[in-house]
């Protein structure tokens, strides 16, 4: 009966109003300081004596863009690895030790990256390095700790995404676009197979340990209150007896975009009602034209006053619900994807449902979009980054991010102005020459085939 | 070993630092580094002003980002509420923001949404607050959006029903939420007379009516006594201009204040027992008064109660839990308020132990005060509320929250600043200290909701003890009643495999689905479930499974709400329950460990629906059952109640149905089975939200 509490939490639906005039702002100057060590870890310094935390963030450059045929799901499992102790630290140590120090902390898997970090008092911040050390140095890659995270991996995926509907083929969705010969990264699925984890051996695991998780594979990004002469000198003595690792292989991706319409159709064994997924390749993250991408999909459907909420779900009511994912499993160096999804309701076609998105978005793509969507959408984006750099990790982020995708980290005080400049004939341009029929894959979500009682 | 270095492309200040670990010979070290010492919490000077109708300013001026976060914080909370009008303020709170000034509910929101920006309200025991965070260009929004609200609020009629419907079916489930009860009950024998002790019910609450709203807001919500706090890029003086243009209307001096009866002296432990016939589990609340905010054993007790009951590293826990595995969940705190605070323990025990544990939990209490808390136990506690401060206080909203409380609560300037040093200064003596003050085991208010029955004879062994009802009548000893363990009559040959998917409503528009299926195999059932709302923003899927003789065995699920994740994963096996639930609360998740006896008749939540088809339905049926709620990791006595027949239409047809009220659960719900066999689940309400299940194939 929890379920019905689910649904309290998710109501409440609100009218679009006027938006205010769109003022510019900049945002406060990140300070960065860069240099590598011997054993090639990237290191990002950004001091703010303003406040009195650190953020102590690290960046492997693994994910499941780096996985091999028969070898997936090594990059997610490794999340839940990095957690079961090292050789000065217990199993979950690291975890209590930040804890008892006041702090918070996370890590998660993407395509192109994964990462771990804590937010610690300034105080502590030197315990956050040597964590990280320990763990980069001497992560306890054993034969029962690889079994039981692997058990936890599969639960995980039973759980979260063959038992929900419409998550499996969201996945799908995601990788359809790739030729897994071509561009074997993208073309699989973060999660992994069950086949291939179940295969695993822990020395396949130990290896990629040793390939992906070395300091010459990682970029450490520490922002907040430290002297940045006392966190080199802690970088070094912490990190730099770690040995270099082998340059990892280099991933590329072949992909061509307008490859001509394909359809696909998926039974979702979850399903009960049809869904459809438009799926549309983009070019790569710091492409100028994926800002103009991120706008539009805020506008054409980001929240109730979306244009496809409106027009499909309230006013046509033909879907249950409609939803919009761009690098919905991090961005890529490389082509991405950009999806819609409608879930069909009661009593409507599939086709009659594609046909409505397809309307929306020729619409947008043939008239724009007005002033007022675009302040919105600027707004939205301006103010979400704004409020994220008051916290110290969501400052370590956007480092991260501008130095693993829009070439370095000082790219990151640049990178407000890319959503700013936009014009609304951007907008159009983009809409009309990337959400165009062929350049999609259109996927049928169909509940099973079977007698019902 | 030797190593090669090499100097990488760059300053000479790079390369001047790869040589170091040579010249001083460093290395990693084997164990965490010392903590440096702390530092004293960096806050820009306080600026303050008054304005001409009373209003207070202060100013917390910060240019890190530029955003602007403003907190109006009105001596209005819960405690001002007229006898028999418990619940004004915080139902004010809740219609404040739908709907002030010029603008309806809907344009509000449309309009801090559109500027990325935030607005809430919400009223505590003190305190009615309204804030609202914004990019700083948005300054003078935020002000207006909050003077509309206080000064000029609309509490339209469909607003104010809303409210009201949704505050009382609230307080109507609270009944049979034990948890709640305890709560309600030690607050008011805690507080006696005075106002911190009462609490809202269904009846006060049905009784507010928006002119009553209006009445408050007149007299209440007022400049004088008022403060407001501004943190983040805006100077006073613009402060100031904003504040007067859309504040400086706003009139009224601040009330009379009225002499407030003072709680009752204990020189005894009491118990008052709250009885609630056929409860498996029994909460207990143990507590007692402390001090004014401003008291200087405040840092002490701060550091005593995170020993004592801090989550899953403090005492209580540690002892109930894992030594004695008679709870799950043992906590304490210490609550500050203006007139005066608490300290309170609370425990979830089951029946055959309670009174064990009660004797336990005193006896942790009492050595707090007579023994000397170990120094690394110590610091691991010290060290975690010293550490976290700083992060309550990285955002302009967060410096506002905490300056705002801290100055209404009376506390002196410079609180915020020397909070953290004189944490870290506090010895173990002072903790010792501090606990034999105001940690008060023998003379302590014991509340106790549970079976009186089973409870009743061992907990008067401990302490004088009173029996009440779960109204609050008094009862006496000859008054309990064993009750016989209580289970569903369910006719398995009903239940048949089949599936069913459930359109969801809210508000009337579909924003959702469900689906549930129920598959059966030699070895018993397995009854699934998913659910799917508003573009993704709730998902859920789980699958219970039970044996042929209705038992449970396991119950797993997962799903995300808004970003949180959730999931539930329990084995039922030789009389326990076993496992852990991560569910949405209050600030984030809240994770509960469930280890727990469970009589061989309770079913599990999870369950219920599945079990629907195999009872006798009647127009007069009512079932009463217990069951597994993994939540809250209680059994509680629940009732299925038929109380009237209706004709339904839903997607999948039209259907002479039973109306069915479900209660003693999480959720209250309103339920249509089809009058005709095979009794078919048709649609499914929350009390007291607009929210509707309804089948559609």
């Amino acid at each position: 009966m929890r379920c019905l509490s689910f649904a309290l939490t998710a109501a409440v639906a609100l009218a679009a109003g006027p938006a205010p005039a769109l003022h510019a702002q900049d945002p406060g100057r990140i300070q960065l300081d860069t240099f590598s060590l011997a054993n090639g870890l990237k290191v990002v310094l950004s001091p703010d004596r303003s406040t009195q935390v650190v953020a102590v963030n690290v960046w492997y450059d693994v994910g499941a863009r780096n996985e091999q045929p028969g070898r997936t799901g090594f990059a997610h499992l490794f999340e839940h690895m990095m957690f079961q102790g090292s050789a000065n630290v217990p199993k979950g140590g690291h975890m209590a030790q930040v804890e008892q120090a006041g702090g918070s902390l996370n890590g998660s898997t993407q395509d192109d990256r994964t990462n771990y970090f804590q937010t610690l008092p300034s105080n502590r911040y030197n315990m956050g390095l040597w964590l990280e050390a320990e763990r980069m140095r001497s992560l306890a890659v054993t034969q029962a700790n690889f079994e039981n995270q692997r058990e936890t991996v599969k639960e995980e995926r039973r759980l979260r995404f063959e038992n929900q509907p419409y998550v499996l083929s969201f996945l799908r969705g995601v990788t359809a676009p790739f030729d897994p010969n071509t561009c074997f990264a993208y073309a699989h699925e973060l999660i992994g197979s069950m086949d291939d984890l179940n295969a695993a051996k822990v020395e396949d695991v130990q290896a990629f340990f040793k390939m992906y998780y070395a300091p010459n594979n990682a970029t450490l990004t520490l922002v907040g209150d430290f002297d940045p002469a006392e966190a080199r000198r802690l970088i070094q003595q912490y990190f730099s007896d770690i040995p270099r690792g082998t340059a990892p292989p280099p991933v590329s991706c072949e992909s061509k975009f307008n490859a001509g319409p394909r359809r696909e159709t998926v039974t979702d064994a979850k399903a009960t009602l049809p869904a459809l997924l438009h799926v549309y390749m983009i070019p790569e993250y710091k492409h100028r034209d994926h800002a103009a991408l991120e706008l539009l999909s805020t506008i054409l459907g980001s929240g109730q006053s979306s244009r496809m909420n409106r027009a499909i779900a309230r006013e046509a009511r033909a879907a249950l619900a409609t939803q919009i994912g761009l690098d919905v499993t991090g961005p890529h160096r490389g082509p991405s994807t950009l999806l819609a999804l409608a879930i069909a309701n009661q009593g409507v076609t599939p086709d009659s449902l594609d046909r409505l998105m397809t309307k929306e978005i020729d619409k947008l793509a043939a008239d724009g979009v007005t002033e007022e969507e675009l302040t919105k959408a600027k707004n939205s984006r301006r103010a979400s980054q704004i409020f994220g750099m008051e916290r110290a990790n969501a400052t370590a982020e956007a480092i991260q991010t501008a130095n693993m995708y829009l070439g370095s980290p000082a790219a990151v005080n640049t990178d407000l102005q890319r959503y700013m400049s936009i014009t609304r004939d951007d907008i159009k341009r983009v809409a009309q020459q990337y959400l165009r029929r062929d350049n999609s894959t259109v996927i049928l979500i169909k509940p099973p085939e079977g007698p019902r009682p | 070993m030797s190593r090669t270095l090499r100097i990488s492309s760059g300053s000479l200040v790079a390369a001047a630092l790869l040589l170091l670990p040579a010249l001083a010979g460093a290395q990693s070290p084997t164990r965490a580094p010392a903590p440096a010492p702390v530092k004293p919490a960096a806050l820009p000077a306080f600026q303050e002003a008054t304005l001409p109708n009373g209003l207070r300013l202060m100013l917390v001026e910060s240019r890190r980002q530029p955003v602007v976060s403003i907190a109006l914080m009105i001596p209005a909370g819960d405690s001002y509420d007229p006898v028999g009008k418990e619940g004004l303020a915080g139902m004010a709170a809740n219609v404040l923001t739908k709907g002030a000034g010029t603008r309806t509910a809907e344009q509000v929101a449309a309009t801090i949404e559109g500027v990325g920006g935030q607005l809430f309200a919400a009223s505590g025991p003190d305190f009615l607050t309204v804030r609202s965070s914004v990019l700083a260009t948005n300054a003078p929004l935020a002000f207006e959006l909050v003077g509309d609200a206080v000064a000029r609020p609309t509490f339209a009629a469909k607003e104010v029903d809303l409210s009201r419907t949704q505050a009382a079916s609230a307080l109507q489930l609270e009944q049979s939420n034990p948890a709640a009860l305890a709560q309600r009950y030690f607050a008011a024998q805690l507080y006696g007379q005075h106002p911190y002790g009462r609490r809202p019910s269904a009846t006060t609450v049905r009784s507010l009516t928006a002119d009553d709203l209006r009445a408050f807001q007149r007299t209440r919500l007022v400049p004088g006594g008022a403060l407001l706090v501004i943190a983040g890029d805006i100077t006073m003086t613009r402060a100031r201009e904003l504040a007067l243009r859309h504040m400086g209307q706003w009139s009224g001096a601040a009330p009379a204040g009225t002499t407030r009866p003072a709680p009752p002296v204990r020189d005894r432990t009491e118990i008052v027992l709250v009885h609630r016939a056929g409860s498996v589990q029994s909460n207990i609340v143990v507590g007692n008064l402390t001090y004014r905010p401003a008291d200087p054993r405040a840092y002490a007790l701060t550091v005593a109660n995170k020993i004592l009951g801090g989550g899953t590293e403090g005492r209580l826990f540690a002892t109930l839990r894992e030594k004695r595995g008679w709870t799950y969940g043992a906590n304490s705190s210490a609550p500050r308020n203006r007139d005066i605070g608490a300290l309170i323990a609370t425990a979830e025990v089951r029946n055959a132990v309670t009174d064990s544990a009660l004797v336990e939990l005193l006896a942790i209490e009492r050595s707090l005060g007579s023994t000397r808390v170990p120094q690394a136990e110590l610091e691991n506690n010290r060290g975690a509320l010293v550490g976290s401060l700083p992060l309550q206080l990285e955002t302009a909203q967060g410096i506002a929250e905490q300056v705002g409380r801290f100055t209404m609560l009376g506390l002196p300037r410079d609180y915020i600043r020397t909070l953290r040093p004189r944490l870290a200064a506090v010895t173990a003596a002072d903790v010792q200290s501090a606990a034999r003050d105001l940690i008060r085991p023998d003379r302590a208010l014991v509340v106790v909701v549970g079976d009186g029955s089973q409870i009743y004879d061992k907990l008067a062994r401990i302490a004088p003890t009173r029996i009440i009802s779960t109204q609050g009548d008094p009862m006496q000893p000859s008054d309990l009643v064993q009750r016989a363990a209580a289970s569903l009559p369910v006719d398995a040959t009903r239940l048949v495999a089949h599936s069913d998917s459930f359109v969801v409503l809210i508000q009337g528009m579909p924003q959702g689905y469900q689906t549930t299926s129920l598959a059966k195999g030699p070895a018993g059932y397995s009854y699934r479930t998913a659910t799917f709302l508003a573009g993704g923003m709730v998902q859920q899927s789980g699958e219970a499974s039970f044996t042929l003789e209705l038992r449970p065995t396991a119950v797993k699920s997962s799903g995300k709400v808004q970003g949180q994740p959730t999931s539930t994963d329990l084995a039922y096996a030789g009389g326990r329950v076993k496992g852990s639930s991560v569910s949405m609360a209050a600030g984030g998740s809240k994770t509960t460990a469930i280890d727990t006896t469970v009589a061989p008749t309770v079913i599990d939540d999870n369950m219920l629906t599945a079990l629907l088809p195999g009872l006798r339905w009647a127009p007069d049926a009512k079932f009463t059952f217990d069951t597994f709620d993994a939540s809250s990791g209680t059994v509680r006595a629940a009732q299925l109640s038929v109380t009237g027949t209706e004709t339904v239409t839903v997607p999948a047809g039209t259907f002479p149905a039973y109306r069915v009220e479900v209660t003693g659960m999480t959720q209250a719900v309103t339920m249509f089975v089809t009058t005709a066999a095979p009794h078919r689940l048709v649609k499914i309400a929350p009390v007291g939200a607009p929210v509707e299940f309804v089948l559609a194939k």
